[in-house]
């Protein structure tokens, strides 16, 4: 059965319905037994009505007087007995209810049956957010910003009330309940048509896998973003084809890859996330010597990177087994030691090393660190994970030379997956290129476009570009040049770069503007403000690509062929 | 033995039982159709109903829409009854008015209890 609000009130109000039905049938019953007298004197019985009629108005303690006629005292010491029985039975029916409105669970179902209209009613495109924090709240203004609808399933009740506090618009429906029950899961429309994707990056690995294995046995069609930070968990989730895996760790450690090998790229990449742009300082790594506090998740992606690389490395750790676990290399050493210590920051040679990365999972500790380090060695590179979203204001003054941001870097990673997956497939195909093809490509974007180009996503198909759609539809041959003609002169090129062409299964990286296009062909395009309004003319307005297309204006009265 | 059972079953039964022994009689006089039987009836018809509310199976659901058909008949005659009784004539129409609708409620009952025993004898405890 659906709705069971309804059904917690009639099973709460048996009772009472029960108690009103026998004290009226008693006292309905005595009036009808008692003689009275009418005016006249004459003997006169109540009818079942007249008798219905007193208790009604009695018990209600409305009270219109004796009728028909005057009570007898026969009659007055029933009425008395009565009202006692019946008044007594109503204010047990009215009490079970209002205590009822007050009541939790009611309250609860009511939420979840207005929930679930919610969701009813949702025809747009729309994601599931697990858990309701500071990092999915950033995902969902982003989400909404794209115009994709979410849904967000929180197991705190004063969570779930902040999200309603913040009046995200459109309105983002919120159901408490535990977010690994497959049952809400279901409520919150898992198995919809219109469900495009899930988030879950909760801090247990094992809590994510759960929910990743529940949704994917619910709809095996949708899109999983879920976190994981351990390489036996990444693994489990690969084997459930989950499609978005984010691993902040390894994102970390593909950072520092970029910025000690080719930090043009991760110059890239920060552009892509918005978080600089192209004309920004290179993010580059010096060679040297570095000092890596804290030997942990984080710390094992910094040695295997560091080591591939060939980069002299000294870490510090206070735990015994995770010194006894690290392997020494040739220039990788480790030292146990609390690393917020001044002598043991000298001893590990902190005056001539060029850069210390601190890399612990405690805030307070990766800045007091940093303070000592920079006090000790003022030339010394700073480099901080930042763990907790709250202290990004205190690292921003801390004059910090780079910071990871665990909670940025996966806001950023779930986002661009789930609702541009073309710009993450970009950074994927990047990251395996080298220093001088990042070189060129940002000194190409800035000459051509600007030093912040805007990202687009075409897809060639009907809903979004029906115009392209029906011309190849009659067969003619359109190139990807097009998209880069003036709608003011044909001739001339607007600030639009192909970046990336997905067809079918394969993609490929900057497509030369002579490739033929294809019907479901998926385009990434970098360009500027007016270049993305005249892509979006080409491909949805008749005119506009008749012109683009031939060169001539569209006629549509005259000489029509 | 369970005490819910009995009572349930009882009123359920008695119900029916009441409702045919006001049912039965002649179908174009009241004389053989008392007034205090259907009091009866619905009084028992609604406590009946309210024995059955909240009942979430299948079996319940039924037996809920069961009841509540009866009392509304049984209501909708005894209203027919007070208004035409107080305000107009009670005719030959308005008497076959009140017993067939007593009529269908008798149905409703019998339905009721049908199903009652059915589940009954379905049950394995």
């Amino acid at each position: 059965m659906k709705n069971s609000s309804l059904f917690i009130i009639l099973q709460r109000m048996r009772k009472p319905f029960l108690v009103i039905t026998i004290t009226y049938t008693i006292a309905i019953i005595g009036f009808l037994i008692i003689q009275g007298v009418d005016n006249e004197g004459n003997p006169y019985q109540l009818t079942i009505f007249d008798a219905f009629y007193f208790v009604t108005y009695t018990a209600s303690t409305i009270g219109f007087g004796e009728l028909p006629f005057e009570f007898t005292y026969a009659q007055r010491i029933w009425a008395s007995m009565s009202i006692y029985i019946t008044v007594l039975g109503w204010f047990y029916g009215i009490g079970t209810l209002v205590s009822l409105l007050q009541d939790k669970i009611f309250l609860r179902e009511i939420e979840k049956a207005k929930f679930k209209r919610q969701i009813k009613n949702l025809k747009d495109k729309f994601i599931i957010i697990l858990g309701y924090n500071q990092i999915t709240n950033e995902i969902i203004n982003r989400a909404l910003e794209q115009g994709l609808r979410t849904v967000v399933i929180e197991k705190d009740e004063n969570k779930a009330n902040e999200l309603i506090l913040e009046n995200f618009t459109p309105t983002v429906p919120v159901l408490v309940a535990d977010v690994h029950s497959s049952h809400a899961l279901k409520e919150a429309g898992v198995k919809k048509i219109n469900c495009k994707g899930l988030v879950s990056i909760f801090e247990q690995d094992t809590l994510n896998l759960r929910i990743a294995l529940t949704s994917k046995l619910l709809n095996k069609n949708i899109k999983l973003a879920i976190k994981s930070t351990t390489t036996n968990h990444t693994e489990n989730l690969k084997d459930l084809d989950v499609e978005i895996i984010a691993n902040p760790f390894s994102i970390i450690s593909s950072e520092i890859s970029m910025a000690l090998n080719a930090p043009n790229l991760l110059k890239l990449e920060k552009w892509i996330y918005k978080l600089d742009n192209l004309s920004a300082k290179v993010p580059v790594f010096p060679s040297g010597k570095y000092i890596i506090c804290g030997y942990g998740r984080m710390g094992h992606h910094i040695y295997e990177k560091f080591k591939e690389h060939d980069v002299e490395a000294h870490f510090v750790e206070i735990k015994k087994n995770k010194v006894e676990a690290f392997i020494v290399g040739e220039k990788l050493t480790i030292t146990k030691g609390n690393a917020d210590d001044k002598d043991v920051l000298l001893k590990v040679g902190v005056l001539e090393a060029t850069a210390i990365i601190s890399a612990t999972n405690n805030d307070t500790t990766n800045l007091s660190i940093l303070a000592t380090a920079k006090k000790l060695n003022p030339k010394i590179m700073t480099i901080v994970r930042e763990n907790e979203m709250d202290d990004f204001s205190i690292f921003k003054s801390a004059k910090i030379d780079h910071i990871f941001m665990m909670s940025r870097i996966l806001i950023n990673k779930t986002t661009n997956a789930l609702i541009s997956p073309l710009s993450d497939k970009f950074i994927r195909m990047c990251s395996k290129k080298d220093e001088q093809w990042g070189a060129m490509l940002v000194k190409d974007l800035i000459s051509k476009i600007d030093e912040n180009p805007l990202l687009m996503e075409l897809k060639i198909d009907k809903k979004n570009a029906p115009e392209i759609f029906n011309a190849l539809e009659n067969s003619n041959e359109i190139k990807l040049e097009l998209f880069s003609r003036s709608l003011y002169n044909r001739e001339q090129n607007n600030n639009v770069m192909p970046l990336l062409l997905k067809r079918g299964g394969k993609s490929y990286l900057l497509p030369s503007g002579d490739e033929l296009i294809n019907i479901n062909d998926e385009i990434l395009f970098a360009c500027d403000e007016n270049g993305k309004n005249e892509i979006e003319y080409i491909s949805e307005n008749l005119y506009e690509f008749h012109y683009a297309y031939t060169g001539e204006e569209r006629r549509t009265i005259f000489f029509r062929k | 033995m369970n005490l819910d059972k009995v009572i349930s079953g009882f009123f359920i039964i008695l119900a029916m039982t009441i409702n045919f022994g006001f049912f039965y009689g002649d179908m174009d006089s009241l004389e053989t159709h008392s007034k205090y039987e259907l009091m009866a009836a619905i009084i028992i018809n609604l406590i009946a109903t309210t024995l059955k509310l909240g009942d979430k199976t299948q079996m319940g659901s039924v037996l809920l829409a069961t009841s509540l058909v009866a009392d509304i008949q049984l209501i909708v005659a005894a209203t027919i009854w007070a208004i035409a009784h107080y305000a107009f004539v009670v005719d030959k129409e308005i008497v076959a008015i009140i017993i067939s609708l007593s009529g269908g409620a008798f149905l409703a009952n019998l339905i009721s209890v049908i199903l009652y025993v059915g589940d009954t004898l379905k049950s394995k405890r």
